[in-house]
């Protein structure tokens, strides 16, 4: 640790700072707000730990947290299923590679706000138009049941981050040595048993990283849902980040979301961080 | 490498330095503009759909008055404009003049209020438009305009379906129209008589709610606002109303939202009718001019008793900020006198805002378009009902009836449910 010369202080100020400025001292004031009835513009008194007490009994809260529970553990799945799929086919020697690269990372430069109306759009006019035409009763009236709306969600999440997750994929599985599957392949292992033994073992970093971010990110999700469902029908697919918006925006109560909000950040903090220490512990060094 | 590292810092350093400059340096330019003792005042307003004419006439206005500077920031309509004005607020940046809805907006601002009592307009505003922004003989506020609701109808497709529009007064005819319409809707082209948009809680909680509410809070958005409680007196009535615009819709209402329902089926002539109001003009007249300057006429909504009556109300008032320096608040004050009392900023409210007027003064002018104009004709014939929603609770609207309204239509709760559902969200709000 002798390198911790004056430049190294020097490149971590601004960072610290601005973390500290943006993050950090917000956060702090927050946890602190969540202690008061802050409306926003004053803070009067202190109420100790009423705001905590309450949003434990509110349905509407602990609804939304459940739904974000349910829905985060189906897009972590189908997120890392789908972006290591097409990894290992982008990762193959066809000739369209790079192409096929650019068309899947594209759905996540669109911003969530405009994919969720043109998802909106599909699920609503294309699904209906279809299942008129078809008679398939099943496409019609999506978005207007609580389950449509929860895989209406789903599928617009996948669909826009599964290229952003084979990404990351795609940088582990090139840096498997060639000589470790030629190895397999002359000992005779089928691809099978080198995708079981060799490549998915070595992939277990990519794992630890790409599920941290699917997790933290269908947790924290927003605009999607604002801009698809708007927590409809009757609020049932209103996802947490959404409740404390409307908490402090549409029933002005901005101390009582604040304390929500801090509930909210240890949850997210505390299965983030088992589940890094777990996916940790099951990487292979190479 | 050691160099390299060192000259990265150096240019870290003092990009950081520049941008640190550039952030004070940007607050003072900005004060400095215009003229010298010029005053400045930032509006910050809602109102998305005027928002050019408004900086249209802000332009006149500083024309005639050189010694005065307007900033108009818009941020569009409902919870993102809450939402950022209470941002500017906390983060200190108040502005001058802003905009607030109802009485539960003046307890939340009122030490910011200034007392409008001695302005012009607030001697020109009708009868009982102040009286949701009057506190202690103060007048905190001053109206925007009025706005009217009912059942827009297609005037063409009713022709053709040989119904007579002014022969509806009551639910039971209202009903046995929609049933011709059904019956007749393969030959007159249209995919259902009504397009509900049960996805927007607002058009159930804030509208439709509100229709069956007024009579029972005496037509006052005070009474609605000191009451503990909602009886829901005419609630059989709101039911019949909202089963009627539900089963006859294009389906599923729960995933229909309101652009769909003006511009999708209303404005293409899908739909006969739509539940909304004269605010929808101009959204109308985008899709197709001629079918709204000719084409779109209003019903009202049948409630027993008020037969033929129309809820008006004020939105929206214009607020100042009296912790503002005083020539600021003096030029505030002047500049919203001026918009609705002189004689250029009045035919600018009626042409251009396409405003139904809430002050005296503007009785030889044209109202712009024809929705508005028949609304204002129940105004001056005093056929109207109160809006009393913006004196209920924070969020009960939307949050406790609009929602309950779609478990009850999704099926999920008994109408009774809604009912008392409703009943106790507001209860334990005014604990």
């Amino acid at each position: 640790m002798q390198n911790r010369s004056i430049w190294f202080w020097l490149f971590l100020t601004p960072v610290i700072l601005g973390l500290g400025i943006v993050v950090v001292i917000p956060f702090i004031y927050g946890f602190i707000f969540s202690f008061t009835d802050w409306n926003g513009i004053t803070a009067t008194k202190f109420l100790g730990f009423e705001h905590y007490i309450n949003l434990f009994q509110e349905d509407e809260f602990m609804d939304s947290i459940w739904f974000t529970v349910k829905f985060a553990v189906i897009t972590v799945i189908l997120l890392n299923f789908f972006g290591l799929g097409l990894a290992l086919l982008v990762t193959r020697n066809i000739k369209t590679n790079n192409l096929l690269r650019t068309v899947f990372f594209m759905p996540n430069l669109i911003g969530g706000l405009i994919l969720g109306f043109i998802w909106q759009f599909i699920f609503v006019s294309v699904f209906d138009d279809i299942g008129t035409l078809f008679g398939i009763e099943n496409l019609q009236g999506w978005l207007s049941t609580t389950g449509t709306g929860f895989w209406g969600l789903v599928i617009l999440t996948a669909w826009q981050m599964a290229g952003y997750i084979m990404i990351i994929y795609i940088a582990y599985l090139e840096n498997i040595p060639k000589d470790l599957i030629e190895a397999a392949k002359i000992d005779g292992a089928n691809g099978f048993q080198r995708f079981k033994n060799i490549t998915f073992p070595l992939v277990a970093p990519a794992f630890t990283v790409s599920m941290f971010l699917t997790l933290s990110m269908a947790f924290k999700i927003y605009d999607q849902n604002l801009s698809l469902t708007n927590g409809g029908p009757f609020n049932s697919t209103q996802m947490v980040a959404m409740e404390i918006v409307r908490t402090a925006f549409s029933d002005h109560q901005m101390a009582y979301a604040q304390a929500k909000a801090v509930i909210f950040f240890f949850i997210v903090a505390v299965i983030a961080l088992t589940q890094v220490y777990y996916n940790k512990k099951r990487e292979v060094e190479m | 490498m050691k160099k390299f590292y060192s000259g990265i810092a150096a240019a870290l350093l003092a990009s950081s330095v520049a941008l640190t400059g550039c952030s004070f340096s940007s607050g003072d330019e900005e004060a400095s503009s215009g003229s010298e003792d010029a005053v400045t005042v930032d509006v910050f307003q809602f109102k998305v759909e005027f928002k050019e004419q408004f900086e249209e006439l802000v332009a006149m206005y500083e024309e005639e008055n050189p010694d005065v500077n307007i900033n108009v920031k818009t941020v569009g309509g409902g919870n993102d404009y809450g939402a950022s004005l209470k941002t500017s607020f906390s983060s200190g940046e108040e502005p001058d003049i802003f905009n607030i809805g109802g009485p539960t907006d003046v307890d939340e601002y009122e030490e910011y209020l200034a007392d409008l009592s001695d302005t012009k307009a607030a001697d020109a505003a009708l009868d009982g438009t102040l009286t949701s922004v009057k506190r202690d003989g103060q007048v905190l506020g001053l109206p925007y305009n009025q706005e009217g609701y009912g059942l827009l109808y297609n005037k063409k497709v009713f022709e053709e379906a040989g119904i007579n529009p002014d022969e509806i007064k009551t639910f039971e005819e209202l009903k046995k129209a929609v049933e011709t319409l059904d019956s007749k809707k393969d030959e007159l082209g249209i995919k259902a008589p009504f397009a509900f948009p049960a996805k927007e809680k607002w058009v159930m909680g804030n509208h439709m709610a509100n229709t069956y509410l007024a009579d029972e809070f005496n037509h006052d958005v005070m009474e609605a606002y000191n009451a503990d409680t909602v009886e829901f007196a005419m609630g059989d009535q709101l039911k019949r109303f909202l089963d009627l615009q539900n089963k006859y819709s294009v389906q599923p209402t729960l995933s229909l939202d309101y652009s769909q329902q003006v511009e999708e089926y209303f404005s293409l002539g899908k739909v006969a009718m739509i539940q909304q109001g004269n605010w929808v003009y101009n959204t109308i007249a985008s899709m197709d001019e001629e079918f709204a300057q000719n084409n779109v006429g209003l019903l009202p909504i049948p409630v027993e008793g008020y037969e033929g009556s129309i809820p008006v109300g004020v939105p929206n008032y214009w607020v100042v900020n009296k912790k503002s320096e005083d020539e600021v608040v003096q030029a505030s004050k002047e500049f919203l006198d001026w918009m609705y009392t002189s004689e250029t900023g009045k035919k600018f409210v009626t042409e251009k805002f396409k405003f139904i007027p809430a002050y005296e003064g503007y009785e030889d002018l044209e109202i712009a378009d024809p929705i508005s104009k028949e609304i204002y004709e129940y105004v001056k014939e005093g056929n109207t009902l109160g809006w009393v929603f913006l004196g209920a609770p924070v969020g009960w609207t939307e949050g406790a009836f609009g929602v309950a309204a779609q478990e009850y239509i999704a099926g999920n709760i008994s109408w009774e449910e809604v009912i008392k559902q409703s009943k106790e969200d507001w209860e334990e709000s005014r604990k």
